[in-house]
This record gives C-alpha cells, structure tokens and sequence, in this order.
C-alpha cells in the first residue's frame, strides 16, 4: 500500500473542502499565478477522504469507459473497480469491494496535495488536477475506442499527467487482481510493457517518462518519477482476452486519447436539449452513454456491482445487467434528446433478446443477450467497508414482475411513434405479449421493488399491465399490430377496476402498495408518469400528495418504509426523487418541480454523477454509481418540466 | 455410384429440415438463432425483408454446400446417411464455431463484434463463443440440424445416383 501522510477525522474520513470548492478555486485562482506560501498552506491541508482501512465515499469516484467497459477513478486518482474484457467481466481492480485484496492502479503525488476534477466539456474524459506545495500536475484518464486504421489494443486505458507549475513528485503502484481477486496474477517483462496474465486474461503496462518500474511484491509494480512545469509522462494498460496482446506505442496511445476527446464531444454536441439544466442533462447522457454496451445495444443499470445500500448491510447486487423495466425511460430518453441511432440499437436489442422467453418476458438479461444471472455470493472479497456479501449475477432474474410489460409496450408504442412503422414480425409478437399479460395480470408478483417476501398483487404492477394493453390497443388502431383490441379493452377495464376497488385506501387518502399491505409506494408516482389517468385525476394528485407527506425527507424521496424480505434499511431513492419532479411538472405544479429539481441538481457529486440511493442526513452515496435509472429519471424530470412551460406558455 | 443431382435435391430438401428446426427450435424457447435474419440482414435493416433476402441467400448456401459434401463423397468414395450425418456434425462445428462465430460478426455491417464501442450502434448483437449468446441450447441444436441436413444430402447423393 502506498504510505499515508494524510489526517484522519473522528468518522473515520480524511476531512476535505468540496471537490466543487476546489475546482472554484482553481477556475479563480490559477495554480501558477499563485506563491509557493500559497500552495504550501493549501497541501497541508487533508486531501482526500479515505476510510482508515482504505475506502473512499462512492461520491469521490467519476467513471470513464470505452462503450464495452468502464472504470471507476477515484479523487485521488486511483484507478478501484474495471472489468475486463466487458462490462459484466470478472474485475481486474476492485479496491473498492475490497480495499486489501481487490486490485488498483493508484497514480498521485508522492507529497500531500489537493485534487480537483472536471470531465473534459462534453466528453466522457477526465481530468484531474493536483496541487501540492512542491507544483502542480494534471492528470488525464480516458478509455481510448478503437482506431480503425491502426492495430489498438482490445481494450485500453491511457493515463496521461502533465506539469503544471513547479516540480511534482509522483508515485504509482499496479496492482491487477484478476477475477475478482482470486486469480494468481504474473507479472513479467516484455520489451518496453510490462506483462500481468491469468490464463486467458492478459494486460499490458505501457510506462512512459513515468519512473523506472520495480517489481512490489511479485503481483504489483511501482515507480516514482518527478514532473516539472511543460513535462508530460504517459501510462497505459492495454488488455487482451484469449488472443494475443496489443502493445501500444506512446504515440498510438496518445492519438486515441485524443481521438476519444474528439469523438465524446461530438457525440455530446448531438443532443438536442436546450432547457434548464442542460449541463446536467448532456452529462446525463454521456453516462448513458457509457452504459451502454455497444457490441449489442444493451445498457447496464450500473456498471459496478455489490456497492451497498446501506454500509455494513447485506443489500448488495449486481447492476451489471439490462432491466427491461429500464427500457421506457431509455427509449424515451434517447428520442427526446435526439440520439436516434442509440434508441434504435437498442430497441433491435430488446426485440431480439428477449425472442427466447417471448411471450413471458424475463425482467433482466445479460448484455449479451443471454438468459443466464445465477446470483454467487464472493466470499474472498469483504465488500465496500465490511458491506458483505459481495454478490455477482442476480437472483431477480427469475422473479415474476408483472409491470415489466407495462414498461416494454411503452417503449415499444415510444419507438413506433417515432419511426412511424413496426415490422410484421415484430407486430405479432408485440400482440402476443398483449394477449400474455390478459391471462396473467391477476398472478402476484414481486413488483418493480424486487422485493424478496412473498408475492403481492402490487398496485403498480396492475397499473403497468393497464398501460401495456393501454399502448397494445394505440398500437392496433394505428395497424402496427395485429388487431385484438376488444379483448384487451375489457381486460384493461377488469383491471381498472381492480385497482380502484382494492388498491385505493379512504384512510391513506392514496393508493397503497398492495390492497394487503396499507403502505405508500413511490412507484405510484409512475402511474402519473405513465398516463395512467390523463389529466391525472384527483385520486392521483392525492397519491402524490400521500408520497410527499409520507416518503419525502428533504428532497429524497424514499421508496417505502415497509417490509421487503431483506434485512436491513436503505437510503432514499434518487430515482423517485426526480420521478415527484417529473409528476409535480405534470401535475402543473411547475414552481415546486423546479425548486425540486434545482435541489436535486445540486446533489450531484462534483463531476455530475448520482449513485442509486442516498442518504438524506449525510447526503452519502449508497448503492451502485453510476446509477442509470437515476440518470434517466433526471433527464425525463428535465425535459417534462420544459415541456408543461412551453404548454404553458402556449396556453398565455 | 454417387450423384450430384441427388446431393443437390438433398441440398434443398435438407434446407428445408434445417430452416424448419431451427424455427421450431425459436417457437420453443431453445434458441434466438435466426439465420434468415442474419443473413438478410446484411442487406437491409427493415426486418420484413431481410427475412425475405436472408431465405434465398440461406437456399444458396444449402446448395453451395451441398456441392461441397458431394466433393468430399466423391473424394472419399462413399455416401450415405450415416457419413453425411457425421459430415453434418463438422459442418455445424465449422459453422457454428467460426462462420457464423467469428467472420459473420467481422463482415457484417449491422452486427457488433467484441471490438465495438462507443463509436458505433450495430443493431445485432454478436452471437459469442459457440452461439451462446442466442440461448444457451443453440449449440446443441445446431448440431441436431446439421446432422439431419448432413444425413439427408448423404443419403439422396447415394440413393438417387
């Protein structure tokens, strides 16, 4: 481990200013404009906030990817979570799932220092300054694309540092822990790299100007090396699966990286969005965009697995799947802000991954398209500060959740809509599935919330179910589908009716969760969301309502406050909180969904990413982060709050 | 005496088993395996006809081997179903495991391969190391049709000559 010069305070995290102060001050106050006694007071004092045992808060990390995998950095510039060859892969580095055995590949100064950070505008590029008493340096991290005109490597992360001012001491250390920590790592030499291979796993360390490498142990490698003002030195990790490694020269390493600025601002510059919030908008999309796995069009709710819901609890999963449920908000996402090419992609996937299961719908599939998440428990690794088990694939993929059709017909009534067309086969599958959800829409299930107590007839999933022979019968009248619409009415009105007898409770004054369990549900909110009553009716507004004086604290907004067959809580779902934002804004309520949204906004860490869940009091991060659903919910809140002002202004 | 002629009917008809297996073997929930789908959509992105283009493309290339396992009767000197059959076990284990593996995602433009990224949006998704990626029984079933499109091309190239 690297030594530590740094304080540690009485919760058990070095004290830091923001990272957004940080950046301020450095947008202000230039590093090389400033004095020696300046930089000297400023990198005494504490940096970064790790854990005494080695953990930094989920909301110092940002993430870079390449479209196939993405890696989690940390303030202070360690490289903790990336999977390799993809996304869904056994990790290489997992410090942050085991801060001991994990794996990283840690870069900073060799003195105390100050970190600041920003994405490069419009990219999925990092940058990341530090200021020490001694200069200060910039790092840059960015998963390079592939270089049709050059051999790349299959995977590639290039991390280049650049001095600033002064003369930086610096230090690195690389540390690959193969599958998940348990594989036997071998480092050699090869020429100019530096070799790490398990079986058919291999990486290649490409040191430029960087220190002379020396061996640390036999399974990591460590330098150290001096920068000074204008000097720039070069590391890069090139990976390879079961073929023959690609070893980079420095100037191929540097020409991707440019070429990845290049391409990440370009894409970004596609987005059609010009509302409030755009920033947060187009960086929302950007991680959308790193979720998404690019071989086959699937996105990944996260790209980690097993960050905890709540620290030192059991609820840890893997997010490194595609939920179907996710499928509206995305497609929706995506043709509101203009990425046709990306919601095309994807509609092709989920169209082709779920023909094995057609008409019954698995609720989550590989991003490769296969069926298989049996859930394993990691026992070799202790989880995120002692939040155990670590768990990899995910049990929910054989649970029954009914509002999954809701959430597919949506999107595909979304992309029809858009395109103006659905092709035959497509056509008939859709109206399949219509026909499935008439027979089994009475069935309990375990709902959006995934919940591990027994199966409930949830009021949200009945209300999906509604919305799927909803978007079903619009489909059949515009002739996409074959036409069945007069048994999906009346199924459609049994449901109706089921909802407005049981699951509505005088008492409450809301829907309930369940017409057994008298619990507000902040999933209800997507019954406004979703058109499930337009206008929303006054029993909606009520429901809303019963959310707010119910679930929300401050800003957050939980999920619900009872029992879900798992022990221990959780934090307050960031999801639901944009999800009362997008409802206010339908509801008209424009005043109280911006407040809202503003709130939110601000929330966000330091380069613009939300984790799943947070807690209300101490605004930590809890659950897996980068959270997609939470990202999509914000871009759907943003755009919904522009659309009811131009209604309104369109009204004057 | 071994026929050209009755390889080649064998060829159509055995396309026709095969096509058909492999279509029962979706209904059923074994396989996403669509070989129409792939190949036609080489051609096009419209789903109604690329199923249409990728037939008559698939008929060709029952043809085209066909003549290929008359070639290797007529070197090895013997036809039949049981040599067919086990002809049909290779011609699964070349198509399944390079072929459709590992050229089809490298030449066709709507298909990912494990080198795309962010760059690119292919609409199909690679079918990954022994198909796996279209359901974890496309292996076997792909071996099941190829031995009965084997078996029969054997058999009509012995039989009809």
């Amino acid at each position: 481990m690297l030594p530590t010069s740094l304080a540690v305070d009485g919760s058990g995290f070095r004290r830091t200013r923001g990272s957004r102060i940080r950046a301020d001050a450095v947008l202000l106050d230039p590093p090389r404009r400033r004095g020696v006694r300046d930089r000297r007071r400023r990198a005494e004092s504490p940096v970064v906030q790790r854990t005494a045992d080695g953990y930094a808060p989920i909301r110092d990390y940002a993430l870079v990817g390449d479209g196939r995998t993405a890696t989690l950095v940390a303030t202070d510039g360690s490289v903790d979570w990336l999977c390799l060859p993809d996304i869904d892969s056994p990790s290489v580095f997992a410090r942050i799932l085991d801060s001991g055995r994990g794996g990283s590949f840690q870069l900073e100064p060799a003195v105390p220092y100050e970190s600041s950070r920003r994405y490069l505008p419009g990219t999925n590029v990092l940058e990341t300054t530090f200021e020490t008493a001694a200069g200060s340096v910039r790092l840059t991290d960015a998963m390079t694309l592939t270089d049709d005109d050059h051999l790349s490597p299959l995977r590639e992360l290039c991390r280049k540092i650049e001095g600033l001012d002064g003369a930086v001491p610096l230090r690195w250390r690389f540390e690959p822990r193969f599958d998940y920590g348990r594989g036997r790592t071998r480092i050699t030499r090869r020429g100019a790299h530096w070799v790490a291979e398990h079986r058919g796993e291999a990486l290649a360390l490409g040191v430029w100007d960087a220190g002379q490498p020396t061996h640390d142990g036999d399974d990591a490698l460590a330098g150290e090396f001096r920068l000074e003002q204008g000097g720039s030195a070069m590391l890069s990790l090139a990976s390879a699966h079961q073929q023959p490694l690609v070893l980079p020269g420095r100037d191929d390493a540097e020409r991707r990286l440019e070429r990845a600025i290049r391409f990440w601002h370009a894409w970004s510059e596609r987005c059609q969005y010009d509302g409030s919030w755009r920033e947060a908008v187009v960086r929302s999309a950007l991680v959308l965009k790193l979720l998404v796995f690019a071989p086959s069009g699937a996105i990944v709710a996260a790209p980690t697995a097993s960050l905890p819901e709540e620290i030192g609890g059991g609820r840890n999963w893997d997010y490194r799947f595609t939920w179907l449920r996710d499928a509206s908000w995305a497609l929706d996402a995506l043709i509101r802000l203009g990425f046709d090419d990306e919601a095309h992609a994807f509609f092709w996937w989920l169209m082709h991954a779920s023909r094995l299961t057609q008409p019954r719908l698995q609720i989550l599939y590989r991003v490769d398209g296969n069926d298989r998440a049996k859930e394993v428990d990691l026992p070799e690794l202790l989880g995120y500060r002692g939040s155990a088990p670590v768990r990899i694939g995910n049990g929910a993929a054989r649970q029954v959740q009914l509002d999954v059709y809701g959430s597919v017909l949506e999107s595909i009534w979304l992309y029809a809509e858009h395109v103006g067309h659905l092709d035959g086969e497509t056509g008939r599958e859709v109206a399949k599935i219509a026909d499935y959800v008439c027979e089994h829409w009475r069935d309990r299930d375990s709902g959006i919330w995934e919940v591990r107590s027994q199966p409930a007839h949830f009021t949200q999933s009945k209300a999906l179910c509604w919305v799927a022979l909803d978007r079903a019968r619009a489909l059949a009248e515009r002739g996409l589908i074959p036409d069945r619409s007069e048994r999906w009415r009346a199924e459609a009105d049994e449901i109706r009716a089921f909802v407005e007898a049981e699951c509505w409770s005088d008492e409450k004054r809301s829907y309930v969760r369940a017409p057994d369990l008298h619990e507000i549900d902040a999933s209800l909110l997507t019954l406004a969301i979703l058109s499930y009553d337009y206008p929303v009716s006054e029993r909606l507004q009520a429901t809303i309502e019963a959310v707010r004086r119910e679930l929300q604290q401050g800003p957050f907004v939980y999920r619900y406050r009872g029992e879900d067959g798992v022990q221990g809580d959780d934090g307050a779902f960031l999801t639901c909180s944009f999800w009362l934002v997008d409802a206010l804004a339908r509801l008209g309520k424009l005043d109280e969904a911006r407040s809202l949204m503003d709130q939110l906004v601000a929330t966000a860490n330091d380069v613009g990413l939300y984790s799943e869940e947070i807690d209300p009091e101490s605004r930590e991060f809890l659950g897996n982060f980068p959270q997609g659903l939470t990202h999509l919910a914000l871009i759907n809140a943003a755009i919904s709050i522009a659309a009811a002002s131009s209604e309104r202004e369109t009204a004057r | 005496m071994i026929s050209i002629w009755g390889a080649l009917a064998g060829g159509v008809i055995g396309t026709v088993v095969l096509t058909s297996g492999l279509r029962i073997g979706q209904a059923e929930g074994w396989t996403r395996m669509d070989l129409p789908l792939l190949l036609g959509t080489i051609f096009t992105d419209d789903r109604g006809r690329a199923s249409v283009i990728g037939y008559a493309v698939h008929f060709a290339n029952g043809l085209v081997f066909s003549l290929g396992y008359y070639a290797i009767f007529e070197a090895v000197g013997h036809a039949g179903w049981v040599f067919g059959a086990i002809l049909g076990v290779v011609h699964a284990a070349f198509g399944g495991g390079v072929l459709v593996t590992s050229l089809l995602p490298a030449v066709h433009p709507r298909m990912g391969t494990p080198w795309s990224d962010a760059e690119e949006t292919p609409l199909l998704e690679p079918p990954g190391f022994l198909l796996v990626n279209y359901g974890r029984r496309t292996a076997i079933w792909t071996v099941v049709v190829h031995v009965a499109y084997g078996a029969i091309v054997g058999g009509f190239a012995a039989h009809l000559g």
